[in-house]
């Protein structure tokens, strides 16, 4: 039994890894701008796809060995899908600012329609084989089963959270970005370039889904155009959960949904006489989802909302 | 007695906003509440509206307690309000911002029609309170499109249109200039009735002065007087209130000609001005 | 009078008869085109009743789409082999409608309280959840594979199985239900949509229990997506999860968008757009998606409005039309 606990944690940490990554560019986004950028579970799914592109463009080129190929396809594809981020923001959502918190999110989604059928009508709707990155190996971990793949998820995943909260917290860009999210009139006010902020988020967060979806693909060892939408929908959830604006938060809710829908589903057959089955685990995401809103809105880490607020003029 | 406040207080986390208020209203007159910055005067409002919780206390209507009730309750026992920050629908006209304010408050009316006013009837109501304010002529403008003095008059108006007993009035004069808030005064004054009690929160003290039956003074959410405006005029705690101690008054005084010295500071400059 | 008026008048009635003449018309074109214009009154349909939820109440629903579902799964439930029940048309219309309603408080109530956006997610979410849950709740529905040879319809004596018979009774659904929500909009519960719109803290401070004008506005529009549902159930005398994708709900918003939120007006011409886009450029067919989504994307950051001006709505053609007739003539 604890073997199989064993196995199922490790995989719980990484899925949780995963989610933690996307969950950092929602909540970002979400700090500086107060708005769900509904189209980054598509940088997810763009990641891959162009991290295969160039590598195999390199592997074809020659002259390098592969790990330096893929060693620069994935820094490579980092900055690309970074830069469509800060792009997308720049065209799609700044011109939006005034209008509200509806037009931006609709914009979202529309751009995250557009990006997801860009794929589909370039590269075709069926899952594409991913070159894998690293051979994966099973290691026997206290008598479970355990990957290389998963492992180096994992530490991956967690270099990235810790590189991340260090130049956050620790770097002048870093304090812009934490500055803007605290109170855009007063850090213009200040002298912070809040716009720069803005496009850094926008190119932080996305060059991290992109680096999730290549660990995911890497994983599962398929791609395809879908596959943003719903990691999207549950990433966003572990933001939520975590508290969104709270970066720690994100990290926290993405271990936290991984284990809840690993476990929750690994013990749903057995708790519902076999009626309720595994295919329910996308269900598993939106409940917690719709629990949180309900119950918790501010999620574990998350910035309570005081009376103050509550008299607020409208929704959005 | 319509409206009390019994021993209210108010926390925000750690900060003591309000401390054991107690106040009564009644109809029949023009109330003020008055006092430095941050004394607590928006709090009040928005407690008896029910903006705001109250940590401890009863704020009573009659013989009801308003202040475990929803906000549209309260205003449906007869509690209406303007806001300091002006709240109007901009998109709507003029007509229809009054117009809302006859929405059937419950079921019952809605679906019986009993004590549901006709379209015509409220209409009529609409257009006599347009002219009461003389907002007749921007009757089908859009809100958002009246200049700031005639914005704050709907505002106004909207808070007496349904006849309701408690009107609170959040800085109606606030971003008037004199004459504005002079016409102001007079027509909040030309409003008291018998059956309503209307209560001001204002920091222009010649509105205040002028149309007040008794004011109520607060310095960081404590009463500090309360009474007839000549009562309070030369009340020594609040003008140490206002305007600071003697001592403090040497002080400041000492540190303007200082720095007068220095260069280009008025000679008044120092002493507040109300 | 004046002559000016005279011609005036017949101007106006020239042009209501060419109205009339044109939608009479529609019959006798072949059957493809009759086709099209079916789908473009179902969807005015489904647009004019979310309107009442975004552009009316302000609340941003992205899973529409279940309540059409609820409508036309009802539909096959109670007309057809599946358990052989075998209701009238009209009937199931009205239960149709009914669950609808119900389906919407049922989701609208907890949902209330959220902000504009979680809101949005958690819709999304629930209509979802409403596919997955009719594709795998095999014993009542069928599952993936839908349910067929559903009854077919029949109002009062006369049989409903042409798309010409669909189209005279959309085309009537379609005026009653626009007739409605204008009405609608211009009484006090229009009034006080707006001000919610605007203003809900407002709202409450005026005595008007908003969770009740937010759940009337949810109920109406589901019910309204329910009854639509039963329609395209008894047209297409077929039903499966593959109708009721997010797709479908966001092409609806997609058409009040570009209509313009809370504009009846706007909202048939988006409807004529986007139902005959993709049928000018099937050709393209695998583009839709795409094109919906650059589509959106322009739209909004171009003209967030929507690209019928919010002034250019039913009013304003009444307005104009009624000055037309009455106004004197000139000298």
């Amino acid at each position: 039994m604890f073997d199989y606990f064993l196995q199922q944690l490790i995989f719980a940490l990484a899925i949780g890894a995963i989610y933690g990554l996307i969950a950092l560019g929602y909540t970002m986004v979400y700090g500086v701008m107060r708005l769900i950028n509904f189209a980054h579970g598509e940088f997810f799914m763009l990641g891959p796809y162009i991290y295969t592109f160039l590598f195999s463009g390199l592997l074809g080129l020659g002259g390098l060995a592969p790990v330096l190929d893929s060693a620069i396809a994935i820094v490579a594809s980092f900055v690309i899908v970074g830069l469509l981020g800060v792009a997308i923001e720049r065209f799609a959502y700044r011109p939006l600012r005034a209008y509200g918190r509806l037009a931006p999110m609709l914009s979202a989604l529309g751009m995250s329609i557009v990006l997801q059928s860009a794929v589909r009508v370039t590269v075709g709707p069926q899952p594409v084989h991913f070159p894998a990155i690293v051979e994966s190996t099973p290691i026997d971990a206290l008598g479970g089963m355990v990957t290389t793949v998963q492992l180096g998820i994992l530490a991956a995943a967690v270099l990235l959270m810790v590189g991340l909260t260090l130049f956050v917290n620790g770097t002048r860009l870093g304090i812009w970005i934490r500055a803007a999210s605290e109170s855009w009139t007063t850090s213009s006010l200040l002298g912070i370039r809040v716009n720069r902020a803005v496009s850094l988020v926008f190119f932080i967060g996305p060059g991290l889904g992109a680096m999730a979806g290549i660990m995911y693909a890497s994983y599962y060892g398929i791609m395809q155009p879908t596959m943003g939408s719903v990691i999207g929908l549950k990433a966003f959830t572990a933001a939520i959960l975590g508290g969104i604006g709270s970066i720690p938060g994100a990290m926290l809710g993405g271990f936290l949904l991984g284990a809840i829908e690993v476990f929750g589903t690994a013990f749903l057959p057995i708790l519902s006489f076999g009626y309720i089955g595994t295919e329910y685990r996308d269900v598993f995401a939106f409940a917690v989802l719709i629990l949180v809103l309900l119950f918790k809105p501010a999620g574990l880490l998350g910035e309570t909302v005081s009376e103050e607020t509550t008299v607020a003029k409208k929704d959005y | 007695m319509a409206l009390a406040l019994e021993n209210v207080s108010k926390h925000f986390g750690s900060l003591v906003a309000i401390r054991n208020l107690s106040l009564s209203f009644d109809v029949g007159s023009i109330y003020s509440i008055i006092g430095p910055n941050g004394a607590g005067k928006s709090t009040v409002v928005n407690m008896i509206a029910g903006s705001y919780s109250v940590t401890s206390g009863t704020i009573r209507l009659g013989a009801t307690a308003l202040n475990r009730l929803p906000k549209h309750r309260i205003a449906q026992l007869g509690v209406s309000r303007t806001y300091q920050n002006l709240r109007l629908f901009d998109g709507m006209t003029v007509l229809e911002n009054l117009e809302v304010c006859f929405f059937p408050q419950s079921w019952l009316t809605f679906l019986t029609g009993a004590k549901r006013l006709s379209k015509a009837e409220r209409l009529d109501i609409c257009h006599a309170c347009l002219a009461e304010f003389h907002l007749s002529d921007v009757a089908d403008v859009l809100a958002g499109d009246l200049p700031y003095g005639r914005q704050k008059i709907l505002e106004l108006a909207r808070a007496f249109v349904t006849q309701a007993p408690i009107v609170l009035l959040d800085e109606p004069a606030a971003g008037l200039n004199h004459t504005e808030t002079k016409d102001m005064a007079a027509m909040i004054a030309g409003l008291k009735r018998e059956d309503r009690a209307i209560i001001l929160v204002e920091h222009d003290m010649d509105m205040v002065m002028s149309i007040s039956d008794r004011i109520d003074v607060l310095n960081y959410g404590e009463l500090l007087c309360s009474g007839t405006p000549d009562l309070v005029r030369t009340n020594e705690r609040v003008q140490e209130a206002y305007l600071g101690t003697t001592e403090e008054l040497d002080d400041i005084r000492k540190l303007a000609q200082s720095r007068r010295a220095q260069g280009g500071l008025r000679a008044n400059a120092g002493i507040v001005r109300h | 009078m004046g002559n000016s008026v005279i011609v005036r008048r017949l101007g106006l009635l020239a042009v209501l008869a060419l109205c009339v003449v044109l939608l009479a018309l529609v019959p006798y074109l072949p059957s493809y085109y009759v086709r099209v214009a079916d789908s473009i009154l179902v969807y005015i349909i489904l647009a004019v009743g979310l309107n009442l939820v975004v552009g009316y109440a302000g609340l941003l629903d992205l899973g529409f789409i279940a309540f059409y579902a609820v409508g036309a799964y009802a539909y096959a439930l109670l007309a057809s082999g599946q358990f052989d029940i075998h209701l009238p048309f009209i009937v199931v219309l009205f239960i149709g409608a009914a669950a609808g309603a119900i389906a919407g408080v049922l989701l609208g109530f907890p949902v209330l309280k959220l902000r504009g956006d979680y809101l949005a997610i958690v819709t999304l979410s629930f209509g979802e959840i409403i596919r997955i849950a009719i594709n795998n709740a095999d014993d009542l529905t069928n599952g993936p594979q839908g349910i067929a040879g559903l009854d077919r319809a029949s109002l009062f004596g006369l049989p409903l199985t042409s798309p010409v018979h669909f189209y005279w009774l959309l085309l009537v659904l379609t005026v009653i239900v626009c007739a409605g929500v204008y009405y609608m909009e211009r009484s006090i519960l229009g009034k006080a949509w707006r001000a919610l719109r605007e203003d809900q803290d407002v709202v409450r401070g005026l005595g008007i229990n908003t969770t009740t004008l937010k759940l009337l506005a949810f109920a109406l529009s589901a019910a309204i997506g329910g009854a639509g549902g039963v329609i395209f159930g008894a047209f297409q005398r077929f039903v499966s999860p593959e109708s009721f994708t997010f797709q479908e709900s966001l092409l609806v918003v997609l058409i009040i968008i570009i209509g313009g939120v809370g504009n009846i007006v706007g909202v048939i011409a988006g409807a004529v757009v986007l139902v005959i886009l993709p049928e000018i450029l099937h050709f393209a067919a695998q583009y839709r998606l795409l094109i919906y989504g650059v589509v959106l994307v322009t739209v909004i950051v171009l003209r967030p409005g929507g690209l019928v001006s919010p002034r250019f709505n039913l009013g304003f053609i009444i307005r104009k039309v009624r000055t037309l007739w009455l106004s004197p003539s000139k000298t």
